[in-house]
């Protein structure tokens, strides 16, 4: 029970289709996780793997047509997003739940000024004026680190660098105190050194926020390494395994996990060759059946062929989806 | 670091207008059109049948647009100088008049002064010859070029008959009416022009709307409204906006309202085609996200990033809806009588094939319009084109 309390976001068997030329793209197949308070929490796959269209299912702007969430149920502090009206579902966006995206060249609006663009979620959710919104978006810019603010504030986004579009786009989503902030990532677009300032930026507020979550959607193990309490690895639109940031990178269980820990370049160990996942991400109109992995894991057995793997917590809190921790996959 | 000059337009905006400026024909045929127009609404001062002002027993009578104060001055003036006279008259007893009467005669002079002016309070040089004769001090103020477009010449031409050619009075000649026609080339400028913009205007309106929504939305919504734009545009517009004339006399907001239910298709065509593309960009998500409603997407986010098809077709629809109102006007469809129009006095031209300023004037304004306000749809065309033109070297 007390652990429910805690749940911020659970996400159960959460389904979302597209329809591809007649055909059905799974590209999130059956997802279960839950997101507690105060927790960064991560999400890491390959490029097509699930990532963003799950965070984007939270939010519901799955453009429809094509895609569909055709099942599950997404709850927020207890309340089925799913079911919500549009007019609710607006009032939760930007205010209980916002999100950063990806390209903050071309996420920000190019003909509003940054300041514009920070005071839209205050004057639309907290029904501020335009004077005070003015005054909390220069405060929240000072907030992510931009210096001189009450100049900054009405500059054009091409007048940002890169990494002070992305600041400015988390001020955006900071705006209205939300109860989870979801990094689509973040700092994929920016260099080395922005990169850190944005991931230390991020950790600094989830700090100071106890009440309140992160999910921080990456493809790079590092920025997990760096920042998450607990990682969720999906693969073709499937969890693979879910443990906390530790333990996952202590003792990876799933072969692809595995494989992934093995591809990063060390700087200690001398290797002539870096370790790599043989093959390609499949298509995503024909997963392979069975375990998805199955093509290319090399502790391949029959029965991945055949049979989907079930998600077992094999530990207290580490779970996985493999044959290799399954009585059957055991046996034999 | 030294502080960015903060400006209400966008700098790649500011720079945009100077590439514009940069471009002297279409700078100057905008200089020109501006002007000309922005002159065309102080036309009664310049080109006006009716006196400015006439100054009149110490009154001034402002008849620039109307001279209904100055007649009702009159009329109340004669009628009681009338009544005056009469008066006294009786009062000095019904058989022997002395007409030698000082009084009486006073009387009567005015009464018939008033009387004089009465008949001719309208004809502003009948009352400067009457204001000169009395030397009492009025005086009459013309206008610089002294005929209305509506008014009718005929008492002036003499014997000669109208439609009477160019010469020193009358610039352009008059019509077959007997009205001169550039007062009616000038005050038809100021119709075509206003009705033009307020055509774009409205045409624009429906078309950005409808567009929007249907690139907004996609899926069915699109579908539909294609279809729909399809039927509509299909229909013959110029007859329907015949069948309509000849069946109620359409006034100047009645063919506005008619034309720009055929004007919009194009407008949101091009809309429709730039929300498709525009819809997908990131920024539309950020602020969906950010739980902005549909209505302030469409308005404040992606229009403002979709105005690029109309800033360049803004000029060539004006210049169409000049075109088209001159065709309706010439098939007589369009303006009623006696409204100053280029068209009506193209269709004037047609009967009147030997009075060569009848066809020429309008065509000529036409022409000398048109083509100007191409050269400014020209310029913004090129200040918005990104692409510089270079070669190596």
């Amino acid at each position: 029970m007390g652990k429910k309390q805690k749940e911020l976001l659970k996400v159960e068997n959460l389904k979302t289709h597209f329809m591809i030329e007649e055909q059905k793209a799974k590209a999130v197949d059956g997802l279960d996780f839950s997101v507690l308070k105060g927790e960064f929490f991560g999400i890491v796959g390959e490029s097509g793997c699930g990532k963003s269209v799950t965070a984007l299912s939270v939010l519901r702007l799955i453009p429809d047509p094509p895609g569909k969430i055709s099942n599950g149920k997404v709850f927020f502090r207890d309340r089925n997003l799913l079911e919500l009206d549009w007019e609710e579902m607006r009032k939760i966006r930007g205010n209980e739940i916002s999100m950063i995206f990806q390209e903050p060249m071309t996420s920000l609006n190019p003909v509003f000024t940054i300041g514009v663009q920070i005071m839209e979620p205050l004057m639309i959710h907290r029904n501020m004026g335009k004077k005070e919104a003015r005054e909390t978006a220069i405060k929240m810019l000072q907030r992510v680190g931009i210096s001189s603010p009450e100049r900054r504030v009405d500059d054009y986004p091409h007048q940002f660098s890169g990494g002070m579009r992305q600041r400015a786009m988390i001020a955006i989503a900071l705006s209205c105190d939300p109860g989870l902030l979801i990094a689509d990532e973040p700092t994929t677009a920016l260099d080395v050194t922005i990169q850190a300032q944005i991931l230390e930026l991020m950790t600094e507020i989830k700090n100071k926020r106890k009440e309140s979550a992160i999910i921080l959607i990456t493809h790079d193990l590092a920025v997990i390494a760096e920042t998450c309490d607990r990682v969720m690895v999906m693969y073709c639109g499937k969890i693979q395994e879910v443990a906390s940031t530790i333990n996952l990178f202590e003792n990876p269980l799933h072969p692809y996990t595995k494989g992934l820990m093995e591809s990063i370049p060390s700087l200690t160990k001398k290797k002539k060759r870096l370790i790599t996942i043989p093959g390609n991400v499949p298509g995503i109109l024909n997963f392979p059946p069975g375990c998805p992995f199955h093509p290319r894991c090399s502790y391949r057995m029959p029965v991945c062929e055949k049979v989907v793997p079930e998600l077992l917590e094999v530990e207290k809190d580490h779970l996985v989806r493999c044959h290799l921790y399954n009585g059957e996959g055991k046996n034999q | 670091m030294n502080k960015v000059r903060k400006s209400f337009l966008s700098p790649l905006f500011i720079k945009r207008i100077k590439k514009f400026k940069s471009f002297k024909r279409g700078y100057y045929s905008l200089l020109i059109i501006g002007i000309a127009y922005l002159l065309s609404f102080f036309a009664e001062f310049i080109i006006n049948g009716n006196a400015l002002l006439v100054n009149f027993d110490g009154k001034k009578f402002i008849t620039l647009y109307s001279d209904v104060s100055f007649k009702k001055y009159i009329f109340s003036k004669a009628i009681k100088t009338k009544e005056d006279y009469y008066e006294y008259r009786s009062s000095l007893g019904s058989d022997t008049v002395n007409l030698s009467d000082e009084k009486l005669i006073y009387l009567k002079s005015e009464y018939e002064l008033y009387d004089r002016i009465k008949k001719d309070f309208d004809n502003h040089s009948v009352l400067r010859n009457i204001f000169d004769e009395q030397k009492r001090g009025d005086w009459v103020l013309l206008a610089p070029y002294p005929y209305g477009p509506n008014e009718n010449l005929l008492d002036e031409l003499g014997d000669r008959n109208p439609p009477t050619g160019p010469d020193g009075k009358n610039f352009l000649g008059t019509d077959d009416r007997g009205r001169d026609v550039f007062a009616r080339l000038v005050y038809g400028f100021r119709i075509y022009m206003t009705f033009s913009l307020l055509l774009t205007l409205a045409s624009y309106a429906i078309g950005i709307l409808f567009g929007a929504i249907l690139g907004y939305y996609g899926g069915k919504v699109d579908f539909l409204g294609l279809r729909f734009i399809e039927i509509w545009a299909s229909i013959p517009f110029l007859f329907t906006v015949m069948v309509i004339s000849s069946i109620m006399i359409p006034n100047f907001t009645i063919l506005i309202v008619i034309l720009s239910l055929f004007y919009w298709i194009a407008m949101a065509r091009y809309i429709r085609a730039e929300f498709l593309r525009e819809k997908s960009n990131d920024y539309v998500q950020a602020a969906m996200a950010v739980g902005v409603s549909d209505r302030r997407i469409i308005l404040f986010h992606i229009l403002p990033n979709s105005l690029t098809p109309v800033i360049s077709f803004l000029p060539f629809t004006i210049i169409s809806g000049i075109a088209v109102l001159a065709s309706l006007d010439f098939l007589g469809f369009g303006l009623p009588e006696p409204t100053p129009s280029w068209g009506q006095l193209l269709s004037q031209g047609i009967s009147n094939l030997s009075s060569w300023w009848l066809t020429f004037s309008p065509m000529a304004a036409m022409f000398v319009t048109l083509i100007l306000i191409a050269f400014i749809g020209e310029a913004v065309r090129e200040a918005l084109d990104p692409k510089v033109y270079s070669r190596m070297k």
